[in-house]
């Protein structure tokens, strides 16, 4: 149960007489007026709510200041989506496809979801690129840019047809999506099984319907070995190239994203590796921008030290020989 | 020849030809043979320990006629080595990369109902972020009296409680749903762990920041890249949520949180949001991307349930199962877990002929409302193919359902919440595989 504020002031008095009892023999600091119980903590300003609150609702309340057209977003997307979603919103190497699917939902075959055929909100779909996209720099965009990116999407899923239609503030929640009416709410428990223990079933019926593929001695067999490989451990220098690397290169370098030459492909590392670790870790330290795509300056990850760069960077060309 | 009288044949061999040698020989050629019949071992049993003759009385084994390693060889304890298989593992294909995606716990080899925290599985939706907890605040604001933020100085201040649930992601045993499929316990059933937490009550601090009577949600925010987001009814908030910083007796785990996240008591684990920064009071729900693009259950009529937050009734027996073949015939002490978001276990049932007959299991752990509960039961074993299965009833009545009644409410396509009832199928040579029966 709450406490309503008249409680909570004269649970108060109490508290702030101790305290001001402690003030005079340890420098305690009495809980301001308007505090709550404990007083821990600092008031959060507007200033610092206004931070952090970057939540967005469907009747549109969070939205920011800002606006967009699909014919901006088109270019907004080239250059920091298309990469993992595609340039018609297909998906790239299993990362999810934004178009599509319309009439997948019911019947026997498998569901495309997306924007178009699956989400229910428009906002949600600004409040998550807001939050969390582009994958590899989420919290960089710019509201413009998120309201031109969720214009596009619209545009591409059919939802609105006019590119230069302005989604902002008062405009966003105003553009429905087709699904929204068929989301239900929780209906379990929705099976009745009963406790039967005896006859429960005719033994003749029952019949295997579907196995799984039974591989696992081999894949316990090469777990164990390779187990054992690592039972000594490897040298400081590779574990921390290792950590770095999983950590801040592997999403590109693991793939082969935008152009990155891919870990333990040999082809694509002997002439690299020829031209000596010095280079190659100027490059990584500094950026460098090559025939197949650009390295960022430490990939982007600037809170790497150079020596953290360069065991990863070693890591890589070990990985790749 | 069943498997562990395969492997006491080898040993024996060893040990025999192990006689003729002397000196370095015979020692270089027992710690190859041992060496190589420890992989014999894994890859026939992972985790079943062979009978090595050299340590058996009357023999003195080595460690005991030499000094151990002192005091502070390792300050912060690891498991023994030779634990090293007991390891989280994932499946490559679900997810395009291992940033955005789920490690499972390996459950064959845990023992009791407590996690360690070690191998409790992970879902990340942008990484594991390095959270300085110096550096990190939780802010509480929204439609209160008082907002406020938090250090982690401040809120360990609060009064705490500890509490031992389990976590458990939606999507636990969802690629079962058109079929078996995955080849061991660790794939069908282990996105799911059993902590004992401690935090504050996020009613307390609720309290503190004096809700407005019109609040009703909550929202909770992480603070790593993906800034994962739900709502959560205040009735829930108030009732036994929890803002966690501390697991199994310790700080948590980066992998879980690292220096704070929420712990919904039976519910999607998902909404125990991570590297918790945030928490926004509402008047209605925010239907962000985890609450209506994932995390909602497609019927077959092309409708969606939203919000389907509790973790129903389930279970599934640990031993055997693929990782822990069937070593030879005989007394087996057959055991599993069983657990329920809607409170305690009250009973477990175990058929060994696929559903044709059922006998209750033993309780053998303590049983606790919203957590693992361990069960087990003796079976007399003589080599016959059998179809083990557990039915697991919790406090409210509830029976675990088969996959014909799951299906027909849900059809095949609403990926989580799958709790059927599991089959491991025995075969007459000990393996033990998983399959779905009519």
């Amino acid at each position: 149960m709450f406490k309503s504020p008249n409680q909570v002031q004269t649970m108060l008095v109490p508290a702030g007489l101790l305290m001001a009892a402690l003030v005079l023999g340890a420098g305690y600091v009495q809980a301001e007026q308007g505090t709550g119980y404990y007083g821990y903590g600092q008031t959060a300003t507007p200033e610092q709510i206004a931070g952090w609150d970057i939540d967005v609702r469907p009747d549109g309340l969070g939205l920011p200041e800002g606006s967009g057209t699909a014919e901006d977003g088109e270019w907004v997307y080239e250059e920091k989506c298309a990469s993992c979603h595609g340039s018609f919103g297909e998906g790239v190497d299993g990362y999810p496809s934004l178009v599509g699917g319309e009439g997948t939902l019911s019947g026997d075959g498998r569901p495309h979801k997306t924007i178009g055929s699956y989400w229910n909100y428009t906002s949600t779909v600004f409040d998550y690129i807001n939050r969390a996209m582009p994958y590899t720099a989420p919290r960089s965009l710019e509201p413009d840019e998120v309201y031109s990116l969720t214009a596009y999407l619209l545009f591409m899923n059919y939802i609105i047809d006019d590119e230069t239609f302005e989604l902002n503030q008062d405009t966003l929640a105003t553009v429905r999506l087709p699904n929204e009416p068929n989301f239900i709410p929780d209906e379990r428990p929705d099976t009745a099984n009963t406790r039967c223990m005896t006859d429960c079933r005719d033994p003749a019926a029952i019949e295997i319907k579907s196995q799984a593929t039974p591989s696992l001695a081999d894949e316990l067999a090469a777990e164990a070995a390779e187990t054992a490989e690592t039972v000594e451990p490897p040298a400081q220098l590779a574990v921390v190239g290792k950590s770095v690397y999983d950590q801040s290169c592997m999403l590109c370098h693991g793939s082969g994203l935008a152009g990155a030459p891919k870990v333990g492909d040999v082809a694509q590392w002997q002439g690299r590796v020829a031209v000596g670790s010095a280079t190659l870790y100027k490059h990584a330290i500094e950026g460098y921008q090559g025939e197949a795509g650009v390295m960022p300056a430490k990939g982007g990850f600037m809170n790497l030290s150079d020596d953290e760069v360069k065991a990863a960077v070693d890591y890589m060309v070990q990985e790749s020989q | 020849m069943n498997k562990q009288a395969e492997l006491d044949s080898l040993l024996q061999q060893v040990a025999v030809s192990g006689e003729k040698l002397t000196g370095t020989d015979r020692r270089d050629f027992l710690r190859k043979g041992l060496t190589f019949l420890g992989a014999a071992t894994a890859t026939a049993a992972a985790g079943h320990m062979p009978t090595v003759k050299a340590a058996l009385p009357p023999e003195e084994p080595a460690y005991g006629k030499t000094l151990g390693k002192p005091v502070l060889f390792a300050p912060y304890g690891s498991p023994s080595k030779y634990e090293s298989h007991v390891q989280r593992r994932t499946v490559e294909w679900l997810t395009p990369d291992r940033i955005s995606s789920i490690s499972f716990t390996p459950l064959a080899d845990l023992k009791g109902i407590i996690t360690p925290s070690g191998v409790m599985f992970e879902r990340y939706h942008a990484g594991l972020p390095d959270v300085k907890p110096q550096e990190h605040h939780l802010m509480i604001h929204g439609m209160v009296e008082r907002p406020i933020i938090l250090s982690m100085d401040d809120l360990m201040r609060f009064p705490s409680v500890s509490k031992i649930h389990f976590v458990e992601c939606p999507a636990n045993g969802g690629m079962e749903w058109r079929g078996a499929q995955m080849n061991r316990l660790q794939f069908s059933h282990g996105m799911i762990g059993c902590a004992e937490w401690t935090g504050v009550l996020l009613s307390t601090l609720l309290e503190e920041v004096g809700v407005k009577p019109e609040g009703k949600w909550i929202l909770a925010e992480g603070a790593d890249g993906s800034h994962m987001s739900r709502s959560i009814p205040l009735e829930k908030a108030l009732d036994d949520t929890l803002v966690v910083y501390a697991q199994n007796g310790e700080m948590l785990r980066p992998e879980q949180g690292y220096p704070v996240r929420l712990v919904n008591p039976g519910w999607e684990g998902n909404t125990s949001i991570k590297w918790l920064r945030r928490l926004e009071v509402g008047d209605q729900p925010w239907y962000h991307r985890e609450e209506t693009s994932k995390y909602t259950d497609l019927m077959p009529d092309g409708r969606s349930r939203e919000f389907t937050f509790v973790q129903e009734c389930n279970s599934v027996v640990t031993n055997p199962c693929p990782e822990k073949p069937m070593m030879k015939p005989g007394k087996v002490w057959v055991e599993g877990l069983a657990w329920s978001g809607r409170g305690k276990i009250k009973h477990v049932d175990v058929s060994f002929d696929g559903g044709v007959t059922w006998r209750e299991a033993k309780f053998t752990s303590e049983v606790f409302p919203r957590a693992l509960t361990r069960f087990g039961l003796e079976w007399d074993w003589q080599g016959q193919p059998a179809m083990i299965q557990s039915r697991a009833i919790d406090e409210t009545g509830f029976v675990q359902p088969t996959y014909g009644q799951l299906r027909a409410a849900r059809g095949e396509n609403s990926i989580y919440h799958k709790n059927a009832i599991h089959t491991w199928k025995v075969n007459a040579d000990g393996s033990v595989v998983n399959v779905q029966i009519s």
